[in-house]
C-alpha cells in the first residue's frame, strides 16, 4: 500500500487526519515542523505528501514544496490551508506553487481520501 | 447746475467792471464765482482752491494771463482755462492753447457768448473728471486682481494636497508643490505635454476628460500606489475645468496622501486573517476528532475515543480563552475600559495569583520568591488590570519555566516609578523570537515549546495595560537560562488622574 507524509504543526491535526489514511490502508509518516518533513520525506520517499501551508510562517509549506521540487522529489503534494477564501489570501492552483491540490481545514475525511486516492492513481496511471 | 454741483468759477481781470458785471451773471446762472484783481492774486487764488473753470484776462500789468495759467495749471492740470483777450487775434489764441488753455473769449463777449463758452468748458472738465475716475478706479482693479492672484497662489502652494491642472492638450498649466514632492518631479514644464510621464492611473483620470473632450460634471477617483510596497499611496481625483461657454478647458487632478490610512487598512486585514486562522486551528482540531467518531468505517479504541474527547476539551478552552482575550484586547482598543483608579496593595494581587497557580507551581516544582523594598510608595491603579498583567506574565513564569526552577517577583521605585519585575529560569528566548514578543499570536515555536499551550495574546495585552498607564515594558532574555520582565508604571500622572474622572 501507498506511503503518505503529513506534515503539520498541529498534533491533532496529524492524528486525526493519520488515523483517517491509517484507516483506509495507507503507511502514514508524520512530522510536526518543516525541517522534520524534510527528514521524513528523505527518508522514506513517500508516494504523496500532505503540507499544511502555515507552519511557524505563514509561508512556510509553500518553501518546504519548492524544496522538494528543487530536488526532483516528485510525488504528489496536497496542501492544508485554512484561511478563507473571502480574505483573498488563499492561494490558487498555478504553476508558480508546486503543489497539486488544497484542502481547507477544517478537513472533510471525504474530501482528503477522494484527493489522496485520485492523485495516486493518476501517479500510478503514468 | 444740471445735477446740483454748483461749478467754481474763477475770473482773473484787472477791468472792476468786467470782474463785478461777470460775477453778477454767473451768480445768476448758479456758478460759484471768485475774482481776482490782478495777475498775484489769481495764481494766488487759483494755487490755493481747485476751480472747476478759469476764466483769466491776457494782458495785465503785473503779470500775463499765459503766465497765471501756466502757474495754475502746474498746480491743478486738470482746472479748464479761459483766456480772454480784447485782442483777437489768430496767433494769440493758437499760443493760449499751445499752452494749456482749453479755448479763448474775445472781448468785449455778449452773455450768451460767455455761457457757451463756459458750459464747452464745464463739459470738458466734466470729462477730464470722469476720465481721471476711471483711470484710478481701473488701477485699484488690477492692483486687487494681482492681490488676489497672489493670494490664490499663496493657497494653492500651501495646500499639503497634490494639485495639478492640465489643459485640453494635455499640457501642464499649473501645480503645486505638493503635486512635485508626490509625483517624484524635480519640476514640471508649463506648456509641456505631461500625460505620458504620469503615473499610467493618473493619467487614466485625466484621458476620461481628455479622450472624450466633453466638460460633464462628474469627478473620476482611483487610489494610486506610487511607491511600491504600500510606501505611498493617494487617492488621485479628476475633475473637469470648463470654459464660460461649457466647453473642456482642462482636468484638475488632485491627490491626496492616503498612506497612512492604507496601512492601518492593510494591518487590520492581517489582524483579521491571522484571527480567523487562530480560531479556526482548534475547530478544525475538534471537527477532525468529531469526524473520526462519526465514520463507521474507522474503529476506535476505549482508550483512544477518551484521548480525543481530552483533546478536543482541551482545543476548545483554549478557543474559548482566545476569544476572552480578544474582546479583552477589542475593549482596550476602544478604551471602553474605565479605569477604576485606587490604591491598590501589589502583595496582595500577588499573594492571589501565585495561589491561584499552586498546582502548576507544585507540579513542576517551582519555588516562588517575592521581594519588595521597604518604603514602597502607594500605587494607583485599575486592580483588575494590574491582575490581569501579573497573572499574565506570572503563567508565562510558570509554563515556560523549567521543572525544580524558580520566579523572582522583585518590586522597587525609582523616582516617580514604580518598578515591577519577573525573572524566570526558563527556556528563554532566541534574539529573533524576542523582537516579535509583543506581536498578537506571536508563541516561540520550537522542540521546547511545542507542548505548551497558549492564546499567543498575553503579552500583547500585557503590553496594552502598560501603555494604557504610560509606563515602560522591558525584556531581558538568554535562550536556555531564562527570561525578565521589568514594567515602570508612573506612580502620579494625568491620564491617571483623567481616567478616574471619567470613570467617576
Amino acid at each position: 500500500m501507498a506511503k503518505i507524509a503529513i506534515i503539520d504543526d498541529d498534533p491533532d491535526i496529524l492524528d486525526a487526519s493519520s488515523l483517517v489514511l491509517t484507516s483506509k490502508g495507507y503507511e502514514v509518516v508524520t512530522a510536526t515542523n518543516p525541517d522534520d518533513g524534510y527528514k521524513i520525506v528523505k527518508e522514506n520517499s513517500p508516494d504523496l505528501i500532505i503540507l499544511d501551508v502555515m507552519m511557524n510562517e505563514p509561508d512556510d509549506g509553500f518553501f518546504l514544496a519548492q524544496k522538494f521540487r528543487k530536488e526532483k522529489i516528485s510525488s504528489p503534494i496536497i496542501m492544508y490551508t485554512s484561511v478563507s477564501k473571502s480574505l483573498g489570501m488563499d492561494f490558487g492552483v498555478n504553476e508558480l506553487v508546486p503543489v497539486d491540490e488544497f484542502v481547507e481545514k477544517p478537513i472533510s475525511p471525504e474530501q482528503l481520501i477522494e484527493k489522496v486516492e485520485k492523485l495516486l492513481h493518476a501517479k500510478g496511471g503514468v | 447746475m444740471e445735477n446740483g454741483h454748483c461749478p467754481k468759477i474763477l475770473i482773473v481781470d484787472d477791468e472792476k467792471g468786467l470782474r463785478i458785471g461777470t460775477k453778477r451773471l454767473l451768480e445768476g446762472e448758479g456758478y460759484s464765482v471768485e475774482t481776482a484783481e490782478n495777475g498775484y492774486d489769481g495764481i494766488k487764488l487759483g494755487t490755493t482752491t481747485e476751480f472747476d473753470l478759469a476764466i483769466i484776462d491776457l494782458k495785465m500789468p503785473d503779470i500775463d494771463g499765459i503766465q497765471v495759467m501756466k502757474e495754475i495749471l502746474k498746480v491743478y492740470p486738470d482746472s479748464v482755462c479761459l483766456i480772454a483777450t480784447g485782442y483777437a487775434s489768430y496767433e494769440t489764441a493758437i499760443e493760449a492753447i499751445k499752452f494749456g488753455a482749453f479755448s479763448y473769449i474775445p472781448k468785449p463777449f455778449t452773455p450768451e457768448e460767455l455761457f457757451q463758452k463756459l458750459s464747452q468748458g464745464y463739459s470738458r472738465r466734466e470729462l477730464i473728471l470722469e476720465k481721471k475716475k476711471w483711470k484710478q478706479e481701473r488701477e485699484e482693479r488690477l492692483l486687487e486682481v494681482a492681490f488676489e492672484k497672489s493670494r490664490l497662489n499663496t493657497i494653492i502652494n500651501s495646500i499639503t494636497d497634490g494639485l495639478l491642472v492640465v489643459n485640453k492638450n494635455g499640457e501642464a498649466v499649473l501645480y503645486n508643490p505638493s503635486a512635485l514632492k508626490y509625483l517624484s518631479f524635480d519640476q514640471i514644464k508649463i506648456e509641456e505635454y505631461i500625460i505620458d510621464k504620469l503615473h499610467p492611473q493618473i493619467a487614466e483620470l485625466i484621458n476620461k476628460f481628455l479622450s472624450s473632450q466633453k466638460c460633464e460634471q462628474k469627478s473620476f477617483s482611483s487610489e494610486v500606489e506610487l511607491k511600491p510596497n504600500r510606501e505611498f499611496y493617494v487617492e488621485a481625483t479628476s475633475s473637469p475645468v470648463a470654459n464660460p461657454d461649457g466647453t473642456l478647458a482642462g482636468v484638475v487632478v488632485v491627490m491626496k496622501d492616503i498612506t497612512e490610512l492604507k496601512k492601518i487598512e492593510f494591518l487590520k486585514s492581517q489582524f483579521v486573517s491571522m484571527v480567523s486562522h487562530e480560531l479556526k486551528a482548534p475547530i478544525a482540531a475538534v471537527y477532525g476528532y468529531l469526524k473520526l467518531f462519526s465514520d463507521t468505517s474507522i474503529h476506535l479504541s476505549e482508550e483512544q475515543k477518551l484521548n480525543y474527547l481530552n483533546r478536543s476539551q482541551i482545543r476548545l478552552d483554549g478557543l474559548l480563552k482566545m476569544v476572552n482575550d480578544l474582546l479583552d484586547i477589542s475593549r482596550m482598543e476602544l478604551k471602553t475600559v474605565n479605569k477604576e483608579i485606587k490604591e491598590i496593595d501589589l502583595h496582595v494581587i500577588i499573594k492571589a495569583i501565585i495561589e491561584l497557580f499552586q498546582i502548576e507551581i507544585k507540579k513542576k516544582n517551582i519555588s516562588v520568591n517575592v521581594k519588595s523594598s521597604e518604603m514602597l510608595p502607594c500605587l494607583h491603579a485599575d486592580q483588575d488590570e494590574i491582575s490581569r498583567l501579573f497573572t499574565n506574565l506570572i503563567s508565562n513564569a510558570i509554563k515556560y519555566n523549567k521543572t525544580n526552577g524558580s520566579i523572582d517577583i522583585i518590586i522597587s521605585s525609582s523616582g516617580n516609578y514604580i518598578i515591577l519585575e519577573i525573572k524566570d529560569t526558563g527556556i528563554g528566548l532566541k534574539p529573533a523570537e524576542k523582537t516579535k514578543l509583543f506581536q498578537e499570536f506571536f508563541r516561540a515555536k520550537n522542540e521546547k515549546t511545542k507542548d505548551i499551550s497558549g492564546t499567543g495574546l498575553g503579552l500583547s495585552i500585557v503590553k496594552r495595560i502598560v501603555d494604557s498607564y504610560s509606563g515602560k515594558l522591558e525584556v531581558e532574555s538568554e535562550f536556555n537560562i531564562g527570561t525578565s520582565f521589568k514594567i515602570f508604571l508612573p506612580l502620579r500622572n494625568g491620564i491617571n488622574n483623567k481616567e478616574q474622572k471619567a470613570g467617576n
